[in-house]
């Protein structure tokens, strides 16, 4: 019983593997915007990132 | 336990006698083979080969006290043969001041001759004496017998409290025995040593359920408490087995692997430098050129290269689908710091960074990019590289993980099984507790179900 549920459950992570590789899954995350309008392309300044006021590092050691 | 030979061929003999100490009525189920029996009126031990059944020792005790669970008379098959329950014995150890007891029950075919059931806190074993002795190692820590090696478990006295029955061997309460167990589960070898008599059986871990299926006992047989010295592992077979498929399915994996970065085109669609004057001013952000994802949706790998030298470079991103208006917003820092100190040399961040995006269906995009950094820089030129069906190595490394948990988890509770065991045991080697001492007895374990 354990050997069935084991080879059933290798295969099911193989498959997640091979599909997640196929569909290009990814385990960063990024955010998604619906309908950024055209004009950015000819203004960008019309478009702020949500990473815009982002405080990153600044400093080394 | 001593052994004799059983008579010739034939049907049980059972004949009633009555016992000379107090009169009532005995059964002797194995008349001609029983050496002592046991008047269970008033406890009187009789030679049975006598024919005035002398008298051998009287001892007090109730048997009501500790009445057999499988009462004499019984009959039952084992192994394809019937056999009857013909005698009861109780046997102690004391160990560290606390008493252990154990029962033995004596089984007889007349044809088959003895053979034995012991049970401990509801573990059982089927017993037989061992026509061929073992070959004991040179320090006696382990035995092998008919290729199979056994490890001494442990030793003790042990002493006859109670009795019941007929017996082969001259039996008496108080008589005591050192006995040696040596153990290969779910077989367990013991010596019985009486002066300078010593008797050798072999037992077999038997489960109380088949116990009472065979003599038809009513009710449920009492549930094993702990683990027993040979007590099989439950998860013996089970590790060996998940581990072998744990094998297949990691060369499978890696199968995959070399499949996925051999098929997966990692194709460049995007390479370009930019140039960020800090101290321009104005507005920041620009767009690049369209570029278009063909293929099926896969991800989309963005590599910033900058030159940065103890600074740093923040870029601000989104890939837009000229054509459908959905964009991906994220933002990478590229940051490189170095120096010397009193510890010595020292360096932070790199001049590069990468970034996945998910699931990016095929399309017209451009990229947005917004570059910040310490207004007093001056100029910073960076590289910007996008490529997509980048095969993404941390999968597997995930699913390799994935697939040694269970197998690492049933080892576990394989370990802690074996632990239990051997933590029952008078003997720190093979079985002291430790961890690799575990390991080494579950090796051997695997071993010896690969010799069977």
């Amino acid at each position: 019983m354990t050997r069935v549920f084991f080879f059933v459950y290798g295969l099911i992570v193989l498959t997640v593997v091979a599909f997640a590789e196929y569909r290009g899954w990814s385990l960063n995350r990024v955010d998604e915007v619906l309908n950024v309008p055209r004009s950015v392309r000819d203004n960008p300044g019309s478009y702020r990132s949500v990473y815009s006021s982002y405080h990153h590092y600044t400093g080394g050691k | 336990m001593s052994s004799a030979g059983p008579t010739p061929a034939g049907n049980p003999h059972v004949k009633s006698l009555n016992c000379p100490g107090c009169g009532a009525s005995l059964t002797v189920r194995s008349f001609g083979n029983a050496v002592t029996v046991i008047c269970e009126s008033c406890h009187s031990v009789l030679d049975a080969q006598d024919p005035s059944l002398k008298i051998l020792q009287q001892f007090h005790a109730a048997t009501s006290e500790d009445p057999p669970l499988i009462p004499l008379g019984s009959r039952g098959k084992l192994r394809g043969t019937l056999y009857e329950v013909i005698g009861f014995q109780r046997r102690t150890i004391q160990v560290e001041g606390v008493s252990y007891s154990w029962h033995e029950y004596v089984l007889f075919n007349p044809t088959k001759g003895f053979r034995y059931l012991t049970e401990y806190d509801g573990h059982w074993n089927d017993v037989s004496i061992l026509r061929a002795l073992p070959n004991l190692s040179a320090g006696e820590a382990t035995l092998t017998y008919l290729g199979e090696t056994y490890r001494l478990f442990q030793t003790a006295e042990a002493a006859t409290a109670f009795v019941l029955g007929e017996f082969p061997w001259q039996v008496r309460v108080g008589e005591v025995v050192r006995f040696s167990d040596y153990i290969s589960p779910p077989r367990v070898i013991s010596s019985e040593q009486t002066g300078k008599e010593i008797t050798w059986s072999i037992g077999e871990y038997s489960s109380g359920r088949d116990i009472w299926k065979a003599f038809k006992l009513p009710g449920d047989p009492p549930a094993p408490i702990g683990v027993y010295e040979n007590q099989p592992s439950p998860l013996s077979q089970s590790v060996k087995s998940i581990w072998s498929l744990t094998g297949v399915f990691l060369i499978l994996l890696l199968s995959l692997a070399v499949g996925v970065y051999w098929t997966e085109s990692d194709e460049q669609i995007f390479e370009q430098t930019f140039e960020f004057n800090t101290s321009a001013g104005g507005e920041a952000s620009f767009v690049t050129d369209i570029f278009q994802l063909k293929g099926r949706t896969s991800d989309v790998e963005l590599t910033t290269t900058a030159g940065v030298d103890n600074d740093w470079i923040y870029l601000n991103y989104t890939l837009i689908n000229q054509d459908t208006g959905h964009a991906y917003d994220f933002g990478r820092e590229v940051s490189y710091y170095h120096g010397y100190d009193s510890d010595g040399s020292w360096s932070e961040g790199h001049t590069s960074n990468s970034v996945t995006i998910p699931s990016v269906p095929p399309g017209n995009y451009y990229l947005r990019i917004e570059p910040e950094s310490d207004p007093n820089r001056g100029l910073i030129r960076y590289a910007v590289t996008v490529k997509r069906d980048v095969p993404q190595a941390s999968f597997f490394g995930l699913a390799a993980l994935a697939l040694l948990i269970p197998a690492g988890l049933v080892t576990w509770r394989s370990l802690s099984f074996e632990h239990l065991r051997w933590a029952e045991s008078d003997y720190s080697s093979p079985g002291d507790g430790s961890l690799l001492s575990t390991v080494g007895t579950i090796m051997g374990s695997l071993k010896s179900g690969d010799d069977e």
